[in-house]
């Protein structure tokens, strides 16, 4: 029989806010969060801005011990999952921690400590470096972390599958629900914004503002979009089985009615043309949960404010849904979060159920005549939201989706 | 009533041969893959010696435009794949290949991408840094590389759970098929030898000076080691119906979270793991044969893995192996090539050694199957992958009937 899974804690740390109420607030407000980034230095480099955490007192959240060693990945993620666990009143314990895990996407969490090791090691000579970073270079070090810190035995299961990471993490927690391999699951996406990170993007030609008389600035959809900006967070979810959430009486923000997910074979770093991977993911996402197309309220698309990507979404959406669903695109506000994009969008949606209404893309000005569809711009727009597809495309081929419910 | 699971097909690039037959040959010879490191100069660190794959050509399996285009781990990741599915003939041609999967799990994924842009960084400053590495870097290339060479359509999942990712990789493979998601999945691992995570073993004095000698009192580490492991897991339906040769079943996994320290095992977690892995298999410690151990040589995980075996299997002397001994630590990719290994076991009734073997430890009292293959039924085998931060993943399979 199969179980369901339902989100019954919230916890993140982002440019848009670090607490879910905060975030939600800033979401339907609808003002933009970048700013020029003073965690490195941008010298010589044309794009300045991002979507970097200020203020962000990690001591004030974890306390000050076991800190020493820890990496801004995975203090941003712990952070998250302490949030998560509060809001959820979900205590380990010696009877449950073996029916709890961990499953995080994160694709680049260890990336600062391994440039930093690597190039420690290179300057000093490899006999020099310090042993201590060494644990955070890897991939599963943010996770683990996580694990110890909270001492969850479960299982600790860390994905990286890009964009999709987020959104991938979730689906593995629900199917562990669904196997019974686990009662409850810390589970979520983590991006970390970092020199190497950025750099990556800026060199890929991703980053807004690159282009000769380009702005820097994240608008999914409009005629002007041309790029990324990069942000960083983590969004933590308390996930576990309906009817154990239901008898202990938690409060449930939302269910995990369907995922589906799929790879299109392409180009390196270039959204194929043709969507068919979108197209299919959103498609075996219906099929999965036994929705109708006609029955979703609202997308929250992938959108990430690339000249490709949104075109391509939209003939994708469109050939799916028809013209008439609304869409939104949570990134002109929180920026490309990487692995943890699709993650933003789901508490976006949660939002959505609470205030049911659908926050607006920001920055949305421009009409672009090949992207057509019912786009909610300017101001949030009220409407009953009970059922939404959550989108999370990676330009190297994988697509993923996920429809969540309103709690009923 | 859960539905049956096996695997048909093996694919290895390995420091000890390349091919199942090459490979399997060369495990039950006791043949070392360990050498003096030769992809990056070592002259500055305490110890020489990898396991890297010195004879591996990726012209032989990837035309040059598309070598160029790629780094080493897909490179060893896609070899291993293309020999899987001509180990198990599947004829992806005329499949519909949507409701194919790609799992795989690495620990450094195409780590020497970034160990170049790091020299290239501080040589000449960070926008010199060229865009070749920049777009094969990414971890999730390694599935992506395999799914586009292939064709592959269905789910595509990346895990970076370090030294058991390749474990993980199959069991989230057998959950799908499980959940009726898929029915065809390409699972493995794959790394590429590092200069990075040789140089942080060595750091944190890990590293053997010569050779990797599981259990035994006088071991001093393990070796660093690369390549990649492929096996194609099937429903029993998809191979029956293809009448395909069948390896094993795959019985269940279990995994745990140490959640105690981010390098060194424990023994509680690891017992769990083993326990877990018997119970989603629905088998009692007395019916396994043969363990595949994690073994990797260092002073603690051995003493750790055994102590935790004697946990869970009680004073029963079983046959416990480390093929490390002979590969090294194949990092992501070592829990799927001990797989493969299992898998021979099995069909062919004997078990491979652990090599340099010498004095006896009394923290180690195991049956390791000491320097020389034994010829003995196999029927179940337990496989052990532990990893960076306690995350453990363990595999039973057993013989098809």
């Amino acid at each position: 029989m199969k179980k369901k899974a339902v989100i019954t804690g919230i916890g993140v740390i982002s440019p848009l806010g670090k607490s879910k109420e905060e975030f939600w607030e800033n979401l339907f407000k609808g003002e933009s969060v970048f700013h020029e980034i003073a965690l490195f230095d941008t010298e010589g480099l044309k794009v300045k801005k991002a979507g970097e955490i200020c203020n962000f007192e990690p001591k004030a959240i974890l306390g000050d011990k076991g800190l020493m060693d820890v990496d801004r990945a995975s203090l941003i993620l712990m952070s998250a999952a302490k949030l998560a666990l509060d809001d959820a009143g979900f205590k380990i314990t010696q009877e449950n921690t073996h029916s709890t895990g961990v499953s995080i996407g994160t694709t680049f969490g260890s990336l600062y400590s391994i440039s930093k090791f690597d190039q420690e090691s290179l300057t000093e000579g490899p006999r020099y470096v310090n042993p201590s970073i060494f644990p955070s270079t890897v991939g599963n070090s943010p996770a683990s972390r996580l694990g110890i810190r909270y001492n969850i035995k479960g299982f600790n299961t860390t994905i990286s599958t890009g964009m999709c990471a987020g959104l991938d993490a979730l689906d593995y927690s629900r199917d562990f629900i669904n196997l019974d391999r686990a009662d409850t699951v810390v589970s979520g996406g983590l991006g970390d914004l970092n020199i190497q990170t950025f750099l990556g993007f800026y060199k890929l030609g991703y980053l807004a503002g690159l282009k000769y008389g380009s702005t820097e600035e994240m608008c999914p959809f409009d005629k002007r979009r041309n790029g990324i900006i990069l942000s960083e967070g983590a969004v933590i979810f308390i996930i576990q089985n309906k009817d154990a959430a239901n008898s202990q009486k938690k409060r449930i923000y939302g269910e995990i009615l369907g995922t589906g997910s799929c790879f299109e074979p392409g180009k390196f770093y270039k959204y194929s043309r043709k969507g068919e991977g979108m197209k299919r993911a959103m498609e075996l996402a219906l099929e999965d949960s036994g929705i109708k197309a006609c029955d979703i309220d609202c997308i929250f698309a992938n959108a990430n404010s690339t000249k490709d990507a949104d075109l391509i979404e939209s003939k994708a959406i469109k050939e799916v849904f028809g013209e008439n669903v609304p869409v939104t695109a949570v990134k002109s506000l929180v920026g490309e979060t990487f692995s943890a994009s699709g993650t933003m969008s789901v508490l976006a949606a949660l939002g959505a159920f609470e205030k049911q209404s659908i926050p607006a893309i920001a920055n949305y000005r421009e009409k672009d005549e090949d992207c057509d569809l019912d786009y909610v711009v300017g101001e949030s727009r009220k409407k009953s939201i009970s059922k939404v597809m959550i989108n999370s495309f990676d330009p190297n081929g994988a697509s993923s989706c996920m429809i969540v419910g309103k709690p009923v | 009533m859960k539905k049956r699971i096996v695997i048909t097909g093996l694919g290895l690039v390995t420091s000890i041969g390349i091919g199942k037959d090459d490979f399997w040959k060369a495990l039950i010879s006791g043949k070392s893959g360990i050498s003096e490191i030769d992809s990056f100069d070592t002259s500055e660190h305490t110890t020489h010696f990898g396991g890297q794959v010195k004879n591996f050509k990726a012209e032989m399996f990837l035309d040059r435009r598309k070598i160029k285009a790629m780094a080493r781990a897909s490179h060893l990741a896609i070899a291993a794949t293309k020999l899987a599915i001509e180990d198990a003939n599947i004829g992806l041609k005329k499949r519909n290949t949507n409701k194919v999967a790609v799992m795989f799990g690495t620990t450094g994924g195409e780590i020497q991408e970034m160990e170049k842009m790091d020299i290239i960084w501080l040589k000449q400053g960070k926008e010199a840094v060229g865009l070749k590495s920049i777009v094969q870097y990414p971890v999730n290339n390694i599935s992506a590389n395999v799914a586009k060479e292939l064709k592959l359509k269905g789910f595509n999942r990346m895990f970076t759970t370090a030294c058991a990712a390749g474990n993980y990789a199959l069991g989230y493979g057998l959950d799908l098929m499980r959940l009726g998601k898929t029915d065809i999945a390409v699972v493995g691992g794959s790394d590429a030898f590092s200069y990075l995570s040789f140089t942080g073993f060595n750091q944190v004095r890990a590293v053997a000076p010569l050779k990797c000698q599981p259990f035994d009192k006088n071991r001093k580490g393990m070796i660093p080691g690369e390549g990649s492991g492929v096996l194609i897991l099937e429903t029993l339906e998809s191979a029956m119906e293809r009448k395909a040769n069948i390896y094993a079943e795959v019985l269940g996994y279990g995994l745990s979270c140490d959640a105690y320290h981010m390098t060194q095992p424990n023994v509680e977690g690891v017992s769990k793991c083993m326990q877990k892995a018997l119970d989603d298999s629905g088998i009692k410690p007395e019916e396994v044969d043969y363990i595949c151990a994690h073994g990797t040589g260092t002073r603690h995980n051995d003493k750790v893995e055994c102590a935790a075996i004697k946990n869970v299997f009680g004073d029963r002397k079983i046959a416990v192996s480390s093929i490390k001994s002979m590969l090294g630590h194949c990092m992501g990719a070592a829990s799927a090539i001990e797989m493969a290994a299992c898998c021979l076991a099995i069909k062919e009734g004997i078990l491979p050694p652990t090599i340099s073997f010498e004095t006896p430890d009394l923290e180690c009292n195991i049956d390791c199957v000491p320097n020389k293959a034994r010829k003995q039924k196999v029927k179940v085998v337990l496989n052990n992958g532990f990893a960076f931060g306690g995350n453990n993943c363990c595999v039973a399979i057993r013989k098809f009937n």
